[in-house]
């Protein structure tokens, strides 16, 4: 390359399945107009995925999550 | 030997940038400990960190012969020409000339430095004409304050073309209508606009007349130190809360048929909204935003280069016509200084 074109300068790591399930279901909740923590956290407990600690997704679970995955 | 000067015309000082000014330079991820060269602004230059992590910049130009200094060996806050060993200190100075202890070159300062600091991912150069103490300050947009309410991602691309090229499409904000059409967040409004200039006191801004908040709808060119261009572009409703997205751009000569592109990817948000957006810009949203900012790549780099000297301008290239207009006048002041010996 003759010059410096790199699409991913963010990412620090591939994405895994696990992030980009995520990501789907955080967009499809986003688009159906949730836009709030207490909505979000409702439909990721109904249509997944789970969280990665804890059984269900509560607010602060959540919190506590996406900060980590926000700079992995 | 003398070489012969050529004569400089306001274009030319465009074309290699203007002095006095901060310029990013590179991502802050390209300098370690190791000398790299790179060109910018004119001008071949060495940069390398300290053990402090500090970054310092010369001339890449041995002041004994004018070999790379970048193909020498760093010693903290001095570089030793590969070549014959004289070393050179940050400020420009040389300390020791290893071969002929005691001669003239020693304690002189022939070498250009340059004023850098570390700001939002990006290496910054004060453009000064001469060694100075100190610099005026680097001053950013509220978007790029670190204590601010932003949250922002450096986007870095080196793109074929001279950097006016880069101005001139981010002037230029009816071009999202078209070229942008098929993107995530820009196949909204009208494709047709009336725009107008309105002044701000440190620049101003190129805006659609009757359509905010829609695409792509207005462009700001400022000057505080360094010359940087913002703009804003709605998300669409998955990109979730926070508002607009804010794009702050700013370009740098590497060569007459190349430009550093730089876009810091801005929004406002905080907690949970903030991390989400974080989070999601990491695993999808870059990659659209790239996508994107590719179809101007392929656009600009596609124009000839003596495209801007067969053009039929309209309406809406009042901005265009505004900020060519503008540092013209800037360089042109540049050369009266330089001919009057004050640069």
């Amino acid at each position: 390359m003759d010059r410096y074109l790199e699409p991913h300068q963010a990412r620090r790591h591939e994405p895994t399945q696990y992030e980009s399930l995520l990501g789907d279901a955080i967009e499809r909740a986003y688009a159906a107009g949730t836009h709030d923590l207490a909505g979000l956290v409702a439909y990721l407990n109904r249509t997944g995925p789970g969280p990665q600690d804890g059984e269900v997704w509560t607010e602060e679970i959540y919190k506590a999550q996406i900060a980590k995955l926000a700079e992995e | 030997m003398t070489t012969q000067q050529p004569i400089l015309t306001a274009d030319a000082i465009l074309e290699r940038g203007l002095k006095n000014l901060w310029y990013p330079i590179c991502p802050s991820h390209m300098v370690g400990r190791e000398p790299v060269s790179l060109r910018r602004l004119g001008k071949k230059l060495v940069f390398w960190r300290d053990h402090d992590n500090q970054v310092h910049a010369l001339d890449d130009h041995c002041p004994h012969r004018g070999a790379p200094l970048s193909k020498g060996i760093v010693m903290g806050d001095r570089i030793a020409c590969g070549y014959h060993g004289v070393q050179v200190r940050c400020d420009g100075t040389v300390t020791r000339v290893p071969g002929s202890p005691g001669c003239k070159l020693e304690g002189s300062r022939p070498t250009q430095a340059y004023h850098i600091v570390e700001r939002n991912d990006a290496i910054w150069l004060y453009n000064a004409t001469g060694n100075i103490d100190t610099p005026p300050p680097l001053v950013l947009p509220d978007e790029l304050d670190a204590d601010g309410e932003f949250s922002s991602f450096l986007c870095y691309t080196e793109w074929k073309g001279d950097y006016r090229y880069v101005l001139d499409n981010v002037m230029d904000p009816m071009h999202g209508t078209y070229l942008h059409k098929q993107s995530h967040s820009m196949a909204e409004g009208d494709n047709t606009a009336a725009f107008r200039i309105r002044d701000t006191d440190r620049g101003f801004i190129f805006e659609k007349e009757g359509q905010r908040d829609v695409n792509f709808d207005w462009t700001e060119w400022a000057d505080t130190g360094t010359h940087w261009m913002r703009l804003e572009i709605p998300y669409p409703k998955t990109g979730g809360p926070g508002g607009n997205f804010v794009i702050v751009g700013s370009y740098t000569p590497i060569s007459p048929t190349l430009a550093a592109v730089f876009h810091w990817r801005c929004r406002k948000l905080d907690g949970w909204q903030r991390d989400t957006w974080r989070f999601l810009y990491r695993n999808r949203l870059e990659a659209r935003h790239w996508a994107v900012l590719e179809q101007d790549r392929v656009m600009l780099e596609d124009m000839e280069a003596d495209a801007n000297q067969n053009e039929h301008l309209y309406q809406h290239d009042m901005g265009i016509v505004r900020l060519r207009r503008h540092l013209k006048n800037l360089a042109k002041a540049e050369l009266e200084r330089m001919q009057q010996g004050k640069a």
